[in-house]
C-alpha cells in the first residue's frame, strides 16, 4: 500500500491516520467478545480461585468466591442457559427445553450454535490481520507473507487445521458442550433431580441423577444399553450413549479432550522452552556445554519412554504432585523431562549454523550481552524449527497419555480421559455397548491424524525443504 | 576423520550414555519418594522384615556404596531376584521366561512392519499423485495416527466375531490351526529345534506356524506405528531419488527400468529407512507393555509393567538397565549400518 517506509511512525499514529478499518474491526470484536465476556470473567474467576487455593491460608477466599459468583450472574451468549436442552415430556410437550423442542434437537442446535460462534472469532481474528496486512504495515511484504500463503495453498494442512481447531473449540467450550454437565452428572449425580416423564404413573416424576444413571448404563446386551442417538429410560439424551457406570459419554468425551491437550500444549511448550534455552546456550559456548548436553540428552533418550513414565508414575504415586489436578501436572513434568532431549537434537544444528553467521559476530562485537545476542538474533532463526517438532510430537503425547491411563497409571477419576473410558468399556465390545470404547478411540485417531496433518502443514509452508528423516522418532511413541 | 574412526567414536561414546542411563534409574528408584522396602512389603510392614529386606539389598550403607554396588552389581551382571512378583526367583530366570515371548512377538512385528511398509511406500512413490498413492499414504498416516492399546482391542473383538459375522464361514480361531485369540504363544519348539524337527518334522512345523499365528495380530498392531513411517519415508525417499540428477543421468544413458528401479532407486532410498527401523527398537519395547497386555503375552513389556505396579523395585532397576543396554546397542547397530551403506558418514559431522 504504502510508499513510505519510515520506520518511526508509531502503529497507534498509523491507525489514527486512516482509522475506518480499525473501528469496524474493533467494533466486530467488540460484539463478539461482549456476548461472551461472562464466560470470559468466570474462567478469570476460576483461575483466581485456583491461585487463591495453592496460596497458604487461603487469603482472601471469601473476596474471590463473591467475585465468582457476580460473573456467574452474567448471562452469556454461548451458554447452556440460552439453549436449554436438559428438560422432560410431560405427556403433551417439552418443558424447559430451547422453544419446545426435543432435547436432542436442543442440544445439536447448542453445539451448532458455538461452533459456529468459535469460527465466527476466528474468522474475525484472520479479517484482523488481513486489514494490518493491508492497511496498517509498514512493509508490503515480509517473508512470514510467504509462510503464511505456503500454507494456504497447503490443502492437508489446512485439514488438519481444521480438525485441530474442532477439537480446541471441544476443549475450549467443553462445559456447555455437553448435554449435561459435569458436576451434576458425573461428579455430584446424587446432589442433584432430574424429572422425567413415567409411563408407569403417567406422569412426571422425579429421581435422583445418581439412581437414574444407575439404571441407564451401557453393560452389553438389551435393555442394559444406552446407545449413541438415544435417550435412556429418564428422557435424558445421550449423543454418544452412556459408559458403563451410566454416565453421559459425550460429557466425559469433551472434557475429555480438555485435558488431553491441555497436558500435550504445556508439556510440549515447557519441554520446547528447556530445549530451546539449551539450544541457544550449547550453540553460542559450544565446546564443554554442548558435550554435557549431548551426554545428557543421549542418556535420557537412551531411555524407553513408556517404561519411564510408568515407572516415574509408580514411584511418585503417593504423593501430592500426583493429587494435582487428578496427576496430571505431575504427567506435564515428566513429559516435559523425558521430550526435551528429543527437541534439543532436532534443533542443534540449526542452531549451531545461525551461531556461524557474521550477524552474531557483528552483535558480539556491538558489545551485545550473550543473552541479548541469543534471544534477539539467535532464536528467532531455529524457533520454526523447533514450532515444527513439536507440533508433530503432539500426538505423540496425547496417544501416550491415553495409553497410560488405559494401564490405570495415568489421569485418575473422577477427571474423565480418553484412555480411562476405552478401558472402561474394553469388555463390551462385542456387544450392543461397543461405543463406550469405539468413540474415544476413534477421536484419538482423527485428533493425531489432524495434529500430524497440521505438523506437515507447517514443516512445508516454514521450510519448503525440510529434512524429513527426523519426524518418524517424534509421532507414536509406542503406546 | 574415517568412517571407521567415526563409528569407534559413537562407540565410545555410548559407554558414558549407559552409566549415565542406569544412574537416573537407581536415583529414581533410590532417591524418589517411594521407599523400595515399603513397596515390596506392601500391606504386610513389620519392622523386623523390613530391617532385614533393607539389610539385604543393602540399603543402610551410606548412598555412595550404594549407588557403588547397585552399578558394579549390574555392570557385572550379577542382576539380583525379583523380591514381590516372583520372590527369591533370580532376575536372569525371569529374563529366560518372559524374553522369548517378547523377541518373538518384536520379530514378527518387525518382519510384518518391513514386508508391508516398504513396498507400499516404494509404490507409491513410484506411482506419485495417483488415487493409488492417496488410498496408501492416507491409510499409512491414519493407521500410524491409532493408538495401539485400542487397535489391540479393536482387533481382538474383529477376530473373535469374525465367526459370526460370516455366519460361521471363517473362524479366526479354527483357521489353519487351532488356536485362541487371546494367548501367549508355545514356543517349546524352539528348544533344541534341530533335534526336534528331525524326530517330528510335521508336527515341528505346525507348532512353528501356530505360534506364529498366535502372535501374528499382536505383531501387526505393534509394528502399526513403523509400518506408517516406513510407508511414508519410503514414498518420500523413492520421490526424491527419482528427481535425482543421477536417475536422470542413468536413465539418459539408456539403463533398462527394472534396472533404474532396483539399482539406483531402491538402494539409494534405503538409507533414510535405516533410522526408522532401528528406531522400531524405542517403539517395540514401549509398545510391548500396551500390546502384550491386551493380548495377554506375558512378555517382558508385561513382566516390567507388573514389576512396577507391585513396587517390585530391584526387579525394575534391572529390567530397564536390560532395555538400555537393548537400546543403547540398537543405535550402535544403527551407526553401523550407516557406516556400510552410505559412504558419506563421517565427512560432515
Amino acid at each position: 500500500m504504502s510508499t513510505t517506509t519510515e520506520t518511526e511512525i508509531p502503529l497507534r499514529q498509523r491507525v489514527a491516520e486512516n482509522p475506518q478499518p480499525a473501528l469496524i474491526w474493533a467494533a466486530v470484536g467488540a460484539v463478539l467478545i461482549g456476548v461472551e465476556l461472562g464466560a470470559i470473567l468466570q474462567v478469570v474467576g476460576a483461575v483466581a480461585g485456583v491461585v487463591v487455593n495453592l496460596l497458604p491460608g487461603d487469603p482472601g477466599a471469601s473476596a474471590v468466591q463473591s467475585l465468582q459468583a457476580a460473573f456467574d450472574a452474567i448471562p452469556t451468549l454461548v451458554s447452556r442457559d440460552v439453549i436449554p436442552n436438559q428438560g422432560y415430556w410431560n405427556g403433551t410437550g417439552y418443558e424447559n427445553t430451547f422453544l419446545g423442542l426435543s432435547p436432542a434437537v436442543a442440544w445439536a442446535i447448542r453445539v451448532a450454535f458455538v461452533y459456529a460462534y468459535a469460527f465466527a472469532v476466528l474468522a474475525w481474528a484472520w479479517n484482523g490481520y488481513k486489514r494490518f496486512r493491508r492497511h496498517y504495515r509498514r512493509v508490503d511484504w515480509t517473508p512470514r507473507d510467504d509462510v503464511v500463503n505456503r500454507f494456504r495453498g497447503h490443502s492437508w494442512g489446512k485439514f488438519g487445521l481444521i480438525i485441530v481447531i474442532t477439537f480446541v473449540v471441544m476443549a475450549v467450550f467443553a462445559p456447555a458442550l455437553g448435554p449435561t454437565t459435569m458436576e451434576r452428572n458425573i461428579l455430584q449425580p446424587y446432589d442433584y433431580e432430574v424429572s422425567y416423564w413415567s409411563e408407569d404413573t403417567q406422569s412426571v416424576e422425579t429421581v435422583l441423577v445418581g439412581e437414574a444413571n444407575l439404571g441407564s448404563g451401557s453393560q452389553g446386551a438389551g435393555d442394559e444399553n444406552v446407545a449413541p442417538m438415544t435417550y435412556d429410560d429418564f428422557g435424558r439424551f445421550h449423543p454418544f450413549g452412556t459408559a458403563t457406570n451410566g454416565k453421559d459419554l459425550f460429557t466425559q468425551v469433551v472434557f475429555g479432550a480438555r485435558i488431553s491437550l491441555t497436558i500435550a500444549v504445556v508439556a510440549m511448550g515447557i519441554a520446547g522452552l528447556i530445549g530451546l534455552g539449551l539450544a541457544m546456550i550449547t550453540a553460542y559456548y559450544k565446546g564443554l556445554a554442548d558435550l554435557a548436553t549431548v551426554l545428557v540428552s543421549d542418556s535420557i533418550q537412551a531411555l524407553p519412554v513408556i517404561m519411564v513414565l510408568i515407572l516415574m508414575l509408580v514411584i511418585f504415586q503417593n504423593t501430592w504432585v500426583r493429587e494435582l489436578y487428578d496427576g496430571a501436572v505431575l504427567i506435564i513434568l515428566i513429559f516435559s523431562i523425558v521430550y526435551w532431549p528429543f527437541i534439543w537434537r532436532s534443533i542443534r544444528g540449526p542452531a549451531l549454523q545461525v551461531s556461524e553467521q557474521d550477524w552474531i559476530d557483528a552483535a558480539k562485537s556491538f558489545g551485545q550481552t550473550p543473552t541479548q545476542v541469543m534471544r534477539k538474533h539467535m532464536a528467532p532463526y531455529v524457533f520454526s524449527y523447533m514450532l515444527i517438532y513439536a507440533s508433530l510430537s503432539l500426538g505423540g503425547i496425547i496417544i501416550s497419555v491415553a495409553g497410560l491411563s488405559y494401564l490405570g497409571l495415568g489421569i485418575t477419576a473422577p477427571t474423565p480421559e480418553w484412555g480411562r473410558l476405552i478401558a472402561n468399556g474394553q469388555q463390551y465390545v462385542a456387544s450392543p455397548s461397543w461405543h463406550i470404547s469405539l468413540v474415544p478411540g476413534l477421536l484419538i485417531t482423527l485428533v493425531v491424524t489432524g495434529l500430524n496433518a497440521f505438523g506437515d502443514g507447517i514443516r512445508d509452508a516454514i521450510d519448503p525443504q525440510a529434512d524429513t528423516g527426523d519426524e518418524a522418532a517424534a509421532t507414536g511413541g509406542g503406546a | 576423520m574415517s568412517r571407521w574412526q567415526y563409528f569407534l567414536r559413537r562407540v565410545l561414546m555410548s559407554i558414558p550414555v549407559v552409566i549415565f542411563g542406569t544412574t537416573i534409574t537407581f536415583a529414581l528408584i533410590r532417591l524418589g519418594p517411594l521407599d523400595p522396602v515399603s513397596a515390596i512389603l506392601g500391606t504386610q510392614y513389620n519392622p523386623q522384615a523390613a530391617e532385614q529386606i533393607r539389610t539385604n539389598l543393602g540399603l543402610n550403607q551410606p548412598l555412595w556404596s550404594q549407588y557403588l554396588d547397585f552399578m558394579y552389581d549390574l555392570f557385572t551382571f550379577q542382576l539380583g531376584q525379583s523380591w514381590v512378583i516372583a520372590p527369591g526367583t533370580t532376575a536372569y530366570e525371569l529374563i529366560e521366561i518372559y524374553a522369548p515371548r517378547t523377541i518373538w512377538l518384536g520379530f514378527w512385528s518387525v518382519v510384518i512392519a518391513l514386508f508391508v511398509g516398504i513396498p507400499l511406500g516404494f509404490y507409491a512413490g513410484l506411482n506419485p499423485n495417483t488415487p493409488s498413492d492417496y488410498a496408501a499414504s492416507f491409510g499409512g498416516i491414519v493407521w500410524r495416527a491409532m493408538p495401539n492399546f485400542w487397535l489391540a482391542i479393536m482387533l481382538v473383538t474383529a477376530l473373535s466375531q469374525l465367526g459370526t459375522w460370516t455366519n460361521g464361514l471363517f473362524t479366526w480361531q479354527t483357521w489353519i490351526v487351532r488356536t485362541n485369540v487371546v494367548t501367549p504363544p508355545a514356543l517349546g519348539f524352539f528348544q533344541s529345534p534341530v533335534e526336534q524337527f528331525l524326530a517330528d518334522p510335521g508336527g515341528w512345523t505346525e507348532s512353528f506356524i501356530r505360534a506364529t499365528k498366535q502372535i501374528a495380530p499382536a505383531a501387526l498392531v505393534l509394528g502399526s506405528a513403523s509400518m506408517g513411517n516406513e510407508m511414508r519415508i519410503g514414498r518420500t525417499a523413492v520421490l526424491e531419488t527419482i528427481n535425482s540428477n543421477y536417475v536422470e543421468t542413468a536413465r539418459a544413458k539408456g539403463v533398462s527400468g527394472r534396472s533404474l528401479v532396483w539399482k539406483h532407486i531402491f538402494r539409494n532410498a534405503l538409507i533414510p529407512l535405516v533410522p526408522i527401523i532401528t528406531g522400531e527398537a524405542f517403539l517395540l519395547l514401549g509398545g510391548s507393555v500396551f500390546v502384550e497386555t491386551v493380548f495377554a503375552i506375558n512378555g517382558l513389556g508385561w513382566l516390567f509393567f507388573n514389576a512396577a505396579i507391585n513396587g517390585d523395585l530391584p526387579l525394575i532397576g534391572t529390567l530397564m538397565f536390560i532395555f538400555i543396554l537393548i537400546l543403547v546397542g540398537t543405535n550402535i547397530l544403527q551407526d553401523f549400518l550407516y557406516t556400510i551403506i552410505d559412504p558419506r558418514v563421517g565427512y560432515d559431522g
